[in-house]
């Protein structure tokens, strides 16, 4: 049994287990929510409950007061829900979150691409436009396999009647697996989005730096193509990474964009290419090419960071050892169903990262 | 148009940031003279991101809330006869060490936060470090009205702002927050702020509350509650200060580092007092020291120190010593304490079979190699009339001023012993942490006030030391010092009790 979780301001569901807390459900799929001792004595992940019900769990009656608890105030640390809620956390909503409301659409494969040996290209007609940020992603339901699967959105927002995927084949993934193996043109499939806080922050005035790695170029190419189809004029540095010359899909497509725009860079860079691939870029990780490419200093851009959990880690890492912290780091980790499982602690320092 | 509601950040910024004004017919290095003389850079106090979102309205109106719930759970302890339904009378006295050496640092922590609630040029720290203040404040009324209770019924209690200015070992937790308090604001806040509200603040307050929980004492454990209710901003804003601090200038980072290892030392040597009570002075023991730092200590730090790696941060100095020392020091502080029984305000007494063997479960690497012999020793000095009570002065650290009782960690039988010579004197110290603290600014510790140095000197009174310790320290003598065995405190409980008093049991085991 699981119930779903809505967090205002901001609108981020969240899938909460039988006998999971708000809390851990909400960090564990992304959502951050203030917090400090995460077992009901200090009151600072305290929420307002604005619809449903839950247990209070084990929270002290002074972190958690009777007169609040009769306002249906919860600590997210130790309550469970009880049915599905609607909860207000101390949480800012960003300026430039546009809050396109989620639909549902059917989805019409129009056509499938290799875009590398482990990575399809996915272009899905919808029955009808979707709004949405470059950045979110869809939830896709595949026939036989529980639960949706998310889904970055790869084209830009002005082409409001497709979708384009780009899917990894996971070893095993279930999900992945279908659609690398069953999956066909013109099969029709429930989607629905557009979800997610991964957006570019067009209000801040600083130059930009897109890291992506593997499949993790979608969100990144469309963020790029929406701000270069915009005009605009700040700075914009993509930085793909890819194993070997195979796997770095769409080079074309940024090299003539950066032949283009004056104010596009893009840096493609293999950690273990090829002989065959006579590979002239940088060789290293995505992360490394970044430190080459910025000379190490980072500080007055936003970075957006998309990709498998190490690589973000490493980004954020390189980018904060060149003094750009939280503040200005945008993240977009692709979990598989593999990961999250790990239960380590963690410490409550960093917001999103 | 509906009118609406501020949002918590608008309402927040309003009632404090917005009180801020410009200065404009003064400097501002004048106004905030102690901004920059520790090396610490401040490029934009902007980037201050509150740690959290509580107006002075919304603040009187939850304390006063809690307050309310607090003492009517005292009222109720009170007139339940509370002090009668604890295990036995042998806990109290880690409650008396509470208050004569815990209570008083909430006091100062009042003063530190009120004092850096001035230097600071943000309003948004000056704010945070105020609303703290009033907080610490409030946990030290709430403490010693919760204790005033026990000061009807047991000795010990009764001069407790007295004793924490004077007696030796309460010398150790009155000078660590003196050093914080007399360094500049923003090391008081690294040393206070981050690393013991937030690195360190479980290690202490989990141990005596669930302690307290463990051997019947409500009052406490309550007191314990309602000040755990606002440790949540003293914690998030510990984590504020570290990241401001690392985010504003690289060159702050070295001196953070730096700033982290002395005070997570300092505050490991503090919290030996913590230990000995958790695994000697609790009848009903929770968990082990070594077991709550494992916990509280190692696992919570790994995952911090993990994410501090990101801006350059190390892991503190000696915290590998302190991960070995978890092993040694509460053993070897009960053995301090002890010898030196007959100059404390609180009883000691040697662990009982089923505490031995429970010490040997939670220690087998250490407590039957090292120390049960010792013990067993001085039990049979006690059978056989001869309880041993060390006659000489001990020599303290000058660093943490604790009696020079620890050991090597690679031979754990070796006192250590470090050394330093600064215009022509000679100082001691217990461990390469205190020393490097020494070396690193002398002029500061050369100052310290050293009981036993001050007893040599004759600024103590005298000329005997039952002088210094009845009429300087104003222990009462045979009252509130010496063994719990034959203690007034523990025939006070007999007779509620109707109990065979310990010395015929002994003597009928025998």
């Amino acid at each position: 049994m699981t119930y779903q979780v809505t967090v205002e301001p901001t609108g981020d569901l969240v899938e909460v287990e039988e006998g999971q807390t708000i809390l851990d459900a909400c960090l564990r799929q992304g959502v951050w929510l203030p917090f400090a001792c995460g077992h009901g004595t200090c009151g600072t992940c305290k929420v307002q409950v604005l619809e449903g019900d839950a247990d209070v769990g084990d929270a002290s009656p002074f972190a958690l007061m009777d007169m609040e608890r009769d306002e249906g105030k919860l600590l997210a640390c130790c309550a469970r829900p009880e049915c599905d809620l609607v909860i207000e956390a101390d949480i800012d909503v960003d300026p430039d979150f546009l809050g396109y409301p989620i639909e549902d659409f059917q989805a019409t494969v129009a056509s499938i691409e290799d875009l590398s040996p482990t990575i399809k290209g996915i272009r899905f007609e919808l029955d009808h436009p979707i709004q949405f940020q470059a950045g979110q992603y869809i939830n896709l339901h595949l026939p036989g396999v529980d639960g949706a699967r998310a889904f970055s959105i790869a084209n830009k927002p002005s082409e409001n009647g497709i979708v384009e995927l780009h899917v990894r084949r996971v070893p095993e993934g279930a999900g992945t697996g279908y659609i690398h193996e069953q999956l066909r043109e013109g099969d029709t499939l429930p989607m629905s989005g557009p979800y997610g806080q991964f957006f570019v922050r067009k209000s801040a005035p600083e130059d930009l730096i897109f890291i992506a790695g593997g499949s993790g170029l979608s969100s990144p190419q469309s963020m790029v193509l929406d701000l270069l189809e915009q005009g605009d004029v700040r700075k914009i540095t993509l930085l793909q990474g890819a194993r070997n010359l195979s796997e770095l899909y769409n080079r074309e497509l940024f090299e003539q964009l950066a032949e283009e725009h004056q104010n596009f860079s893009y840096v493609p860079a293999l950690d273990a290419p090829l002989e065959e691939d006579h590979w002239q870029g940088f060789s290293g990780y995505v992360h490394e090419a970044a430190i080459s490419h910025f000379g190490g200093q980072f500080a007055g851009h936003k970075a957006y960071l998309c990709g498998p959990p190490p690589m973000i880690d490493a980004a954020i890492t390189a980018l904060m050892q060149g003094r750009l912290f939280e503040r200005d780091i945008y993240m977009e980790r692709f979990l598989t169903a593999a990961d999250g499982a790990e239960g380590t602690v963690k410490s409550a320092l960093f917001k999103k990262i | 148009m509906s009118t609406r509601k501020l949002s918590l950040k608008d309402k927040y910024r309003i009632l404090t940031r917005d009180l801020e004004w410009e200065y404009s017919y003064r400097d501002y290095r004048e106004i905030f003279k102690q901004e920059a003389f520790e090396g610490i850079k401040i490029t934009d106090w902007s980037k201050w991101e509150d740690p959290f979102r509580l107006t002075m309205d919304a603040y009187w109106k939850y304390q006063a809330e809690k307050e309310k719930k607090l003492y009517a759970i005292f009222d109720a302890f009170a007139q339940n006869n509370g002090q009668q339904n604890v295990t036995d009378a042998r806990y109290v006295n880690a409650i008396k060490l509470f208050l004569t050496g815990v209570s008083p640092l909430e006091y100062q922590a009042y003063n530190g936060f009120a004092h850096v609630g001035r230097q600071f040029g943000g309003v948004g720290a000056r704010v945070a470090c105020q609303m703290q203040s009033l907080d610490e404040l409030r946990h030290v009324q709430t403490q010693i009205h919760a204790m005033s209770h026990y000061n009807k019924f047991f000795d010990g209690f009764q001069d407790f702002t007295h004793m924490h200015d004077r007696v030796w070992y309460l010398s150790v937790p009155k000078s660590f927050f003196d050093d914080a308090r007399s360094a500049g604001p923003f090391e008081f806040m690294v040393a206070i702020g981050f690393s013991f509200e937030y690195v360190l603040t479980n290690l202490l307050f989990v141990p005596f509350m669930s302690g307290a929980a463990y051997n019947g004492d409500m009052a406490t454990v309550t007191f314990g509650f309602s000040a755990q209710s606002d440790e949540a901003r003293h914690m998030t804003l510990g984590l504020e200060i570290i990241k401001f601090l690392l985010e504003q200038h690289p060159d702050n980072v070295p001196v953070v580092q730096r700033w982290i290892n002395k005070w997570l030392w300092r505050g490991t040597r503090v919290l030996t007092l913590v230990a000995m009570m958790m695994d000697y002075m609790l009848p009903n023991k929770v968990m082990s020291w070594k077991e709550s730092f494992e916990v509280y200590f190692e696992e919570a730090a790994s995952a911090l120190f993990k994410d501090l790696a990101r801006y350059g941060i190390e892991m503190p100095r000696y915290a590998e010593t302190a991960i070995l020392e978890k092993e040694h020091v509460s053993h070897q502080a009960w053995s301090i304490f002890y010898n030196y029984t007959h100059a404390a305000a609180f009883h000691t007494w040697m662990p009982d079979d089923k505490e031995m063997d429970w010490l040997s479960e939670k220690y087998p690497d250490t407590f039957d190699k090292y120390y049960r012999a010792r013990f067993e020793h001085w039990r049979e000095l006690e059978r056989a009339g001869e309880r041993y009570y060390n006659p000489t002065l001990p020599m303290l650290c000058q660093t943490c001023q604790i009696p020079m009782g620890f050991t090597e960690m690679d031979n754990p039988t070796l006192t250590a012993y470090r050394q330093s010579v600064y215009q022509g004197e000679r100082y001691n110290f217990c461990s390469d942490g205190c020393k490097d603290i020494f070396d690193h600014e002398p002029e500061k510790y050369v100052q310290a006030w050293l009981p036993v140095h001050q007893i040599f000197q004759g600024n103590c009174g005298g000329p005997d030391i039952e002088d210094v310790l009845g009429d300087y320290y104003r222990i009462n003598l045979g009252v509130d010092n010496m063994d719990f065995h034959g203690s007034p405190d523990e025939a006070r409980w007999n007779a509620w009790h109707n109990l065979q008093p310990a010395e015929d049991k002994l003597k009928q085991a025998s």
